[in-house]
């Protein structure tokens, strides 16, 4: 998803939620039944990354033995047995070359493959707020200086400065650390410039003017007043990062820049199964299937929050509003 | 940001072969495979070989500087062979028995005198140029002045190294007077004069540097685009600095004054700069021109192996070959706690060699070693295992041996490796050695490092890490090239490139390699190299882990494949295509 698209998107979102949102939200949110089912496979997710020392140790296997006699090592060390060696032991099969299992595997990458995802959503979206209020709210001098900086951040290319920045970090730095502070670091432009264009917009609405002139400082105003406005554009626009993030974080691994061997990361595995697509390719389906179930889910569930969060989208779908069941009775009572 | 697109990651594989050439051009003896490497026999399609045809050689790397002078190569090189012929070459059969080095411009080996450090050649009768003029001894010294020219750099550093003067020497531009250490007393007679003895100099007369260049015909830098041939093929067209390269038959090339190269195809088309997927997927398709096409520097990697061992008709076409190749595990005696011999004795009794050739791509493309010199006769092997760690790794010996050397609740060391993806000193390997250890109470973090920077790193005297992955190949199957860069003590370099990484600087070995560099027996050589091997192992100042097999797809109208230990690939000079 390009960059512009997520800004436009975000930005139709409403300036502001009602005060009794939280319920709403959740109303709306549950009425989409594709969110619904896409909150499900991400907790799920989630569940199995948090979960992973337990999972594999219900499988019986960790993620780093090796298993020389799962492979035919004369034939490159292609997996013994059908679908990369799937067997009642390795749930998911092994890996070519090293038999490691693959069920470990997944799950120990899904705590990589997430967790720096959450880790860099959630840097962007500081960095990116407190940016964007302060560009708003401060003096003209301070707005042109981080709005330039934002310009200069959204023309960075992301992968570019993020394969220089992880070539020249010690290797003694803690991997995923790294990358979810290069992902943050880099790109927090959108956020702050969503934040930016909304909060100058609130500044002139009678609520934030009344806080002014009862002589309230500008920080208060921007807890008190803005911030909750700005929750659902901000909330919306995280919905979405995350799921680029994932997808930044697995090409890094991929062109070798990202998570170091043997810590598993989806990325990191699709790497090493790219040539086996002919030979095993149950390896490459396995992290590749994964990483595009978690950005579809996580996509879906992005747009669903977005819907929920922005009345007029809602209304317009007719959902959550009870509006639809009510039309359904009506229907059933003509027929 | 957009979805990371599939990019192939077998570049990574150029970049490694990429390395060693451009290691050769910082003068130093860097493991090299010129054209590829490796030996053993391999099959062709059926039938009587037969003159003609067009024979397309696809490959990854150029034949850049197509230069005589400039050219790096092991036996006077693959492709280049075709173009130049040298004083002597490898004998052109399969297996062991093309290891051995036979006279190709020259009628002997060379006559040696007076403890090997003079050397007389006379050349064959009937020799010619491409232009029909004849061949003459001087042409070769002045072939060898030019290598010594600083614009026309990249060769071996030997013939400077080894001739009288040579040192000193600016090559033949400069110094118009020339080399003293090289007569020419008449038209067929090149006398050498070396500063030492060196009784492999008929290994040496194999590298392009002895091939004529007529004075005349010289065009210095821009000599490598129309080269004077005196192979069985000239040069038609070059584009791109060896991008792609044509050669046709040379009419004056005659047979007769030339029993190794057997020149069937009537033309001969190399295409370089292809990624190695793309090269592989053409040979097994075998469509059009390219079912007589070879490849002379891509090996099957694993996964393609898998797939071309599922397939007989596909298995039937991989030539397999050895090239005398060890890759290992080097120790920095000078870093803790690389220094207490038992630590070092520990890891090479605690190393699982079964998943570190897995890791290579597993047993039909390694062979695991453990001496140091490749498992050929040429290099004078002798089997040792002086700390056996079977096949899978002996953990309790290496916790017994640790605790000797005061770790009995285990260790934790750093593993520096490449992260080029070439199954040598790539991740893979490390990360099963990583668990290999972790058997023995050995933590092993690991420390991966781009291309040049970790060829910089291993080779710098002050940098060098304590434990790391290495490999080395020799420029001759002789037992010379192969273990006095690494083992002599006079190597050790301390600013610059340096291969003594285990820095031995001991009287003994030194004295011995000396004595073997007297003799001009190479077989009795051979035997003295193979013992001197044995006598360094027990050091542990390595840990071998497995020679490289190479296994390399050709077309299916290939014929009289030919692959000989000396260089693990298939010949262009003896392959047919009609």
């Amino acid at each position: 998803m390009s960059e512009a698209l997520l800004v436009q998107e975000a930005g139709a979102a409403p300036a502001a939620a009602p005060a009794s949102g939280a319920r709403q939200f959740w109303r709306r949110l549950r009425a989409q039944r594709a969110a619904t089912v896409a909150a499900a496979v991400v907790l799920l997710l989630f569940l199995a990354a948090l979960a992973a020392p337990l999972l594999a140790a219900l499988a019986g296997q960790d993620p780093d033995t090796y298993h020389p006699g799962l492979v035919d090592s004369a034939a490159g060390g292609v997996p013994v047995g059908s679908f990369g060696g799937i067997s009642a032991d390795h749930w998911f099969g092994v890996e070519p070359q090293t038999g490691r299992d693959l069920f470990a595997r997944v799950v120990y990458g899904a705590r990589v493959s997430l967790g720096v995802a959450v880790v860099a959503t959630v840097l962007q979206v500081t960095i990116g707020v407190t940016v964007g209020l302060a560009a708003a709210l401060g003096s003209r001098l301070l707005d042109q200086v981080l709005s330039r900086i934002t310009d200069i951040n959204v023309a960075l290319p992301l992968m570019v400065i993020a394969l220089g920045l992880l070539a020249i970090v010690p290797s003694s730095f803690p991997r995923p650390v790294l990358i979810a502070l290069v992902i943050g670091g880099i790109n927090w432009a959108g956020t702050s410039k969503i934040v930016r264009a909304q909060a100058l917009a609130l500044k002139s609405l009678d609520f934030v003017s009344a806080a002014r002139l009862s002589g309230r400082g500008r920080w208060s105003i921007a807890r008190r007043e803005l911030l909750p406005s700005l929750a659902a554009p901000v909330i919306t626009y995280a919905a979405l990062l995350f799921p680029v993030n994932i997808t930044v974080e697995a090409a890094l691994s991929f062109l070798g820049v990202g998570i170091k061997p043997p810590t598993p990361s989806w990325g990191q595995m699709l790497t090493e199964a790219d040539t086996w697509y002919q030979s095993a390719p149950t390896y490459l389906l396995l992290p590749a299937g994964l990483l595009f179930v978690t950005v579809l889910a996580l996509t879906v569930l992005g747009e669903g929050v977005r819907t929920a969060l922005d009345p007029r989208a809602a209304s317009r779908l007719r959902i959550g509003t009870g509006r639809e069941e009510r039309q359904e009775r009506t229907k059933e009572r003509a027929s | 940001m957009s979805q990371p697109s599939v990019i192939p990651r077998r570049v990574a594989t150029t970049a490694a072969v990429i390395l060693v050439l451009v290691a050769g051009l910082a003068g130093c003896a860097g493991p090299r495979s010129d054209d590829g490497g490796g030996s053993g026999g391999g099959s062709g399609a059926s039938g009587k070989p037969r003159k003609g045809g067009t024979l397309t050689v696809l490959n990854s790397n150029p034949q850049e500087d197509f230069d005589p002078a400039r050219l790096y190569t092991s036996g006077g090189g693959n492709v280049p062979s075709l173009v130049f012929r040298t004083l002597t070459t490898r004998n052109r059969e399969d297996g062991a028995a093309g290891a051995q080095v036979v006279p190709d411009l020259a009628t002997s080996l060379g006559t040696p005198s007076k403890n090997a450090t003079v050397w007389t050649y006379t050349l064959k009768d009937g020799l010619k140029y491409e232009d029909g003029t004849a061949i003459t001894s001087a042409d070769i010294k002045y072939g060898i002045e030019r290598s010594f020219a600083a614009e026309l750099s990249g060769g071996a550093p030997y013939l400077r190294d080894w001739l009288i003067g040579g040192a000193d020497y600016q090559g033949p531009y400069k110094d118009k007077k020339g080399l003293d250490s090289i007569e020419v007393p008449d038209d067929r007679t090149i006398v050498f004069h070396l500063n030492k003895p060196e009784g492999e100099f008929p290994f040496l007369a194999t590298q392009t540097q002895t091939t004529p260049v007529p004075r005349a015909k010289d065009t210095g830098t821009t000599y490598e685009e129309h080269p004077v041939s005196s192979g069985p093929y000239k040069v038609v067209s070059n584009e791109n600095d060896g991008e792609r390269l044509v050669l046709e038959r040379n009419p004056h090339w005659s047979a007769k004054t030339d029993e190794e190269r057997k020149a069937y195809p009537d033309r001969i088309d190399v295409r370089s700069g292809l990624d190695s997927a793309v090269i592989n997927q053409r040979l097994s398709a075998s469509q059009g021109a390219d079912a007589a096409a070879v490849t002379t520097d891509t090996n099957l990697g694993p996964a393609e192996l898998a797939k071309v061992s599922s397939d007989k008709k596909l298995a039937a076409r991989v030539g397999t070959g050895h090239f005398g190749y060890t890759n290992y595990i080097a120790f920095n005696p000078k870093v803790k706690p690389f220094d207490n011999p038992k630590v070092r004795q520990a890891i090479s009794y605690a190393v699982d060699r079964s998943s570190v050739i897995n890791a290579a791509g597993g047993s039909s493309l390694a062979e695991p070693a453990t001496t140091y010199l490749p498992n050929q006769k040429s290099f004078g092997h002798t089997p040792y295992d002086h700390f056996p760690a079977g096949e899978t790794g002996n953990a309790a010996k290496a916790k017994e041996l640790l605790k000797e050397a005061g770790y009995a609740k285990g260790l934790t060391v750093t593993l520096t490796h490449s992260n080029d993806k070439d199954f040598e000193t790539s991740p893979e390997i490390a990360t099963a050695l990583q668990a290999a250890l972790k058997k023995a109470g050995i933590t092993v973090e690991l420390k991966g490092l781009e291309g040049n920077d970790y060829s910089d790193t291993i080779h710098s005297a002050a940098k060098e890490p304590g434990f790391f992955l290495a490999h080395w190949g020799a420029d001759w199957p002789s037992g010379g090239p192969f273990l006095a860069p690494i083992f002599d003590g006079r190597q050790i370099v301390k600013d610059g490139a340096n291969f003594n990484t285990g820095f031995l600087d001991d009287p003994s070995v030194n004295k011995e390699i000396d004595e073997i560099n007297k003799l001009t027996d190479l077989e009795a050589a051979a035997q003295r190299w193979g013992a001197l091997d044995k006598k360094i192992g027990e050091k542990a100042l390595t840990v071998p882990l497995f020679h490289p097999v190479y296994k390399r797809l050709f077309g299916q109208d290939v014929k009289n494949v030919v692959i000989s230990d000396w260089t693990g690939v298939l010949d262009i000079s003896q392959v047919a295509v009609k």
